[in-house]
């Protein structure tokens, strides 16, 4: 493998979260019966004409301001013709000549090292219908024709299938973020083709490309480049050549499949859609939308570390946007984010899942996380405590002092009584403190245990260990 | 044998108002007319009973404006809900549109009455109306002639007197042309004046709607009910819908007026030039001043006009694949054959002409050195009648460089865009013209100027026009004087 360079370009196309479609009033919906969400416009019926939802237009700016694009102020869309059954107009309106955002970038770590995966353009789309076929007919379904789409396509920068992966899930999780897709690629809402091409020498032009297309997961991305590389290097290796082509990646083969021979010159018959004038974004409307978004994970990550929290936990709370939203709101106080996060991936997240719940269903206030984030740092709740407590705290609306009160937990951090208790513990267990003073250290667990039987687990573990060691002391 | 139909709007709208007749009385005689000219084969479709339907409901309501109850020709391009709309192809001959067209919602608000759909070029594609799947309609001043195209049928109704009201549709010319065979007044507004939404498209960017009829007055009345921002279509314009009624009867004196030389050259027949003179003559007695001028780029028009045009109408003309609606051909092998089948037996022979051209022009380079040029070379022409506007009112030349020739004559494709070459850089520059009989040939047939104006200056040219209407009081109906009956 070492002998060939791969060069590597990818294209993804994520369905924006919009209300309506891109050029008709119709709802833009996913899981609803058959044709349901259409109207004349979807079906491409003679007479009708395109509309552009604003929304839409909004959405792209982001996308392009959160993938660091230029964005382009004066811009039209063009048709893209070509005759498929999935597309009603027998062509599609898209942008060819003038995307709205291009020379972009974004930035991936590849075993601590930083690279920037360059970005050509994106550009504003319409999604065809969907297709199904079954024997010897095919069925239509239009609910997807007009679906707002973004495609992102990057420059054939990408050097490995380890760089691939690392572009789709850093892109996923920015455009998640910033809440222009739900990307799910399962869903069909996020989509990757990747081109990929050997060559021998970096002096060397490109070699023949091949599209790996519709890629279903991004795990498959990586195990399909890499083993189309393979594939693409044994030919090379029995000198044998071939065609552009498009290829597919069958999981159950695990490895790709041709799906066709790319025809000489693709004839889209591109030109600019006189049935939508052209469009002028001005520098408000710009801005105006760009202030509407959030800390996108690459400054989080900074934020977080700042406030040394530890690096599993980082990622975990940037898997969980909800999460990290919510913590966010500390920002400006001096809580401990280590012990918040805790709380938040631990005991709350499993409430979370085991109520199929999202944390702003939950009763959860910013004051009254403050107070058990403190407590908690102050050793005035155990994380028994917690757990006895969290779910009336996440489902009633009184305050953790009310809530302590009533769930009559009082906890043992007063020196005293703590000693008294586990000189009691010490005078039942005479043997252990005999087994402890022969130098076995199991005892102390042992004794440990017992003063939080004794306690109903209500002893601070800190205090009550300090405590327990200075008394075997003692009797040595 | 007509009762009420010659009549003017206005006098219909006083007999209407005192309830000596009802909407059903003029619904009736339109039929009765249609009927008695059925070889005129001005008509697709009739629309009889629901339109019987509604006069007799129209008689319980309040007449609120002019054309409440006045029968009208719907060209057979814009979609009518419910009542077949072809466009004159095979294609669509059994399509029956579930929505209509902003403009039949309009004139449904305005309580017109919609008689029928009128014969045209299959997809509005031709000069002569004779691309039409159902055979060619007839100029009423001689039933061996064209009635040109490609809003014919409705240029064939409205000089017959069959009814006082008709749309057509002008992608290059194509209400001005036939309006000036059949000798009638007919309007292409300003691009953007008349929202396109249902309307077939042929050429995206050049497809205009607008009123054909008897005289100025009534085509300025109509054009008041169809303009107006239509949400639905973004290249309508936000203008304020205005009364174009207002100029007609300002006197003219002073008015500058400019004659591209172009339009007076040998394209031109003698016939007709000398009587765009005589017209000219009358213009300066009343104080007009008129100047000869050069307007570049006139001569590339029709070129520039394929090019769009044709680009345009491959593109827009691919939905009908047999797949949701329009023709499709029995028992396909495949996709293919769905495709292939459905076009090769629903297309015409001009229309499948246009498609390939199209194609080619818009493949591969050609997209650039076609398509892009074209356009470009477009925006000159307009800049260039922009100029001239600079230091003129209105610019008039004859509509057509021929009287309307015979059926029989052998059609040539690439001649047919000539018949169009004085009409077609007016859709070039998306400017309002007019097309207002002003004298008849040595064998009777109607000749007529071409009034062109400003963007969305409509007004002034229904001012100009309504002028040498007055003045010239010609008899324009075929049959005789319309008070004659």
């Amino acid at each position: 493998m070492s002998n060939y360079i791969p060069t590597i370009g990818i294209e993804v196309h994520v369905e924006l979260k919009t209300n309506s479609k891109i050029f008709s009033s119709s709802k833009n919906g996913y899981g609803m019966g058959a044709n349901t969400l259409t109207n004349v416009i979807d079906l491409g019926y003679p007479g009708t004409l395109p509309t552009v939802n604003e929304e839409v237009i909004n959405i792209a700016i982001k996308a392009a301001t959160v993938l660091h694009c230029k964005i382009r102020k004066m811009m039209h869309f063009d048709r893209k013709n070509y005759f498929y059954p999935d597309n009603s107009k027998n062509y599609q309106i898209t942008q060819s000549r003038t995307p709205i955002g291009y020379d972009g970038y974004i930035e991936i770590e590849l075993n601590g090292t930083k690279k920037m995966i360059e970005i050509e353009e994106i550009h504003i789309e319409e999604d065809t219908c969907k297709s199904a076929h079954r024997k010897n007919i095919t069925l239509l379904d239009f609910n997807r024709a007009g679906v707002p789409l973004i495609e992102i396509v990057t420059k054939p920068c990408i050097a490995s299938a380890e760089e691939a992966k690392l572009y789709i899930e850093k892109l996923r999780e920015t455009l998640l973020y910033a809440n222009i897709s739900d990307c799910k690629i399962e869903e069909g809402s996020m989509r990757c083709d990747a081109n990929v091409s050997l060559r021998k020498e970096e002096s060397d032009p490109y070699g023949t490309k091949v599209e790996i297309k519709n890629i279903g997961s991004i795990s498959n991305v990586k195990l399909s480049i890499e083993k189309e590389i393979i594939r693409q290097q044994k030919l090379y290796e029995n000198h044998e050549t071939f065609q552009e082509q498009t290829r597919r990646f069958d999981s159950k083969l695990n490895d790709t499949v041709l799906m066709r021979i790319k025809e000489t010159g693709n004839d889209y018959r591109y030109f600019p859609e006189p049935d939508i004038p052209y469009l002028y974004l001005t520098d408000e409307q710009i801005e105006e939308v760009q202030k509407t978004i959030p800390i996108l994970p690459d400054e989080r990550r900074k934020l977080y570390e700042e406030r040394k929290m530890s690096k599993v936990n980082i990622e975990k709370l940037i898997a969980h946007p909800e999460l990290s939203d919510f913590l966010n709101q500390y920002l400006e106080t001096s809580i401990d984010f280590q012990i918040a996060s805790n709380l938040l991936l631990g005991d709350i997240s499993s409430y979370l899942n085991k109520e199929n719940k999202l944390l702003k269903e939950t009763k959860l206030t910013k004051e009254k996380f403050t107070e058990i984030v403190e407590k908690t740092s102050n050793r005035t709740l155990t994380s028994k405590n917690i757990k006895e407590l969290l779910t009336d705290i996440l489902e009633k609306d009184q305050t953790i002092s009310e809530l302590i009160k009533e769930k009559n937990i009082s906890n043992i951090t007063d020196d005293h009584i703590l000693k008294e208790i586990i000189q009691q513990v010490l005078e039942n267990n005479p043997e252990s403190v005999k087994d402890y003073l022969d130098g076995h250290d199991r005892a102390l667990k042992y004794l440990m245990g017992q003063i939080m039987k004794e306690t109903k687990g209500s002893a601070d573990p800190l205090l009550a260990t300090t405590i327990l060691k200075e008394e075997l002391s003692l009797k040595k | 044998m007509s009762k009420y139909l010659d009549k003017s709007i206005i006098e219909l709208n006083e007999l209407l108002k005192t309830k000596k007749i009802t909407p059903l009385d003029l619904v009736e005689e339109a039929f009765t007319k249609i009927e008695q000219e059925k070889e005129l084969n001005a008509f697709i479709t009739l629309n009889k009973e629901e339109a019987l339907k509604e006069a007799k409901e129209l008689e319980n309501l309040e007449v609120d404006n002019l054309l409440f109850g006045i029968p009208i020709a719907i060209k057979d391009n814009i979609l009518t809900k419910d009542l077949r709309t072809t466009c004159a192809s095979h294609m669509l001959e059994n399509f029956i549109p579930i929505y209509d067209a902003t403009v039949i919602e309009k004139i449904k608000e305005k309580h017109m009455i919609i008689i029928g759909k009128t014969n045209m070029d299959e997809f509005a594609m031709g000069s002569s109306s004779r691309t039409s799947y159902f055979g060619a309609p007839h100029n009423p001043w001689n039933k061996e002639k064209i009635s040109g195209g490609s809003s014919g049928g409705s240029a064939v109704a409205i000089s017959a007197r069959l009814l006082p009201l008709a749309l057509g549709s002008d992608t290059g010319g194509s209400i001005r042309q036939p309006a000036s065979y059949c000798g009638i007044v007919g309007m292409k507004p300003t691009y953007g004046r008349i929202s396109r939404y249902g309307v077939v498209a042929f050429a995206s960017s050049l497809d205009q709607v607008g009123p054909m009829t008897r005289n100025v007055y009534e085509n300025a009345l109509l054009l008041n009910s169809l303009v107006g921002r239509d949400e639905k279509d973004l290249t309508s314009s936000k203008k304020e819908p205005e009364d174009f009624t207002r100029k007609i009867g300002q006197d003219i004196c002073k008015m500058k007026i400019a004659i591209p030389n172009y339009f007076m050259s040998d394209i031109v027949t003698e016939e007709i030039r000398d009587k765009i003179k005589e017209v000219i003559q009358l213009l300066e007695q009343k104080g007009a001043i008129v100047d000869y001028v050069d307007i570049a780029y006139l001569e590339n028009a029709v070129t520039l006009y394929q090019i769009i045009a044709m680009g345009e109408a491959s593109s827009n003309l691919a939905r009908f694949d047999g797949i949701r609606y329009g023709h499709s051909k029995e028992n396909p092998k495949d996709i293919d054959d769905v495709y292939y089948g459905s076009r090769e037996e629903g297309f015409g022979e001009e229309v499948k002409r246009r498609i390939m051209v199209g194609s080619y022009i818009l493949s591969g380079d050609n997209a650039k050195k076609y398509y892009d040029k074209a356009l470009s070379i477009r925006s000159d022409i307009r800049t260039s009648f922009l100029k001239t506007f600079e230091e003129y009112d209105l610019i008039i030349g004859p509509t057509t460089t021929t009287t309307a020739y015979d059926l029989t004559e052998p059609t040539d494709p690439v001649k047919t865009f000539f018949d169009d070459v004085l009409v077609i850089p007016v859709n070039m520059a998306g400017l309002p013209g007019l097309n207002i009989p002003v004298a008849f040939s040595k064998e009777q047939m109607p000749i007529g100027l071409h009034i062109i104006g400003k963007p969305f200056d409509e007004s002034t040219i229904y001012q100009l026009a309504s002028f040498i209407e007055k003045e010239l009081n010609l008899n324009l109906n075929p049959k005789g004087s319309d008070e004659d009956e």
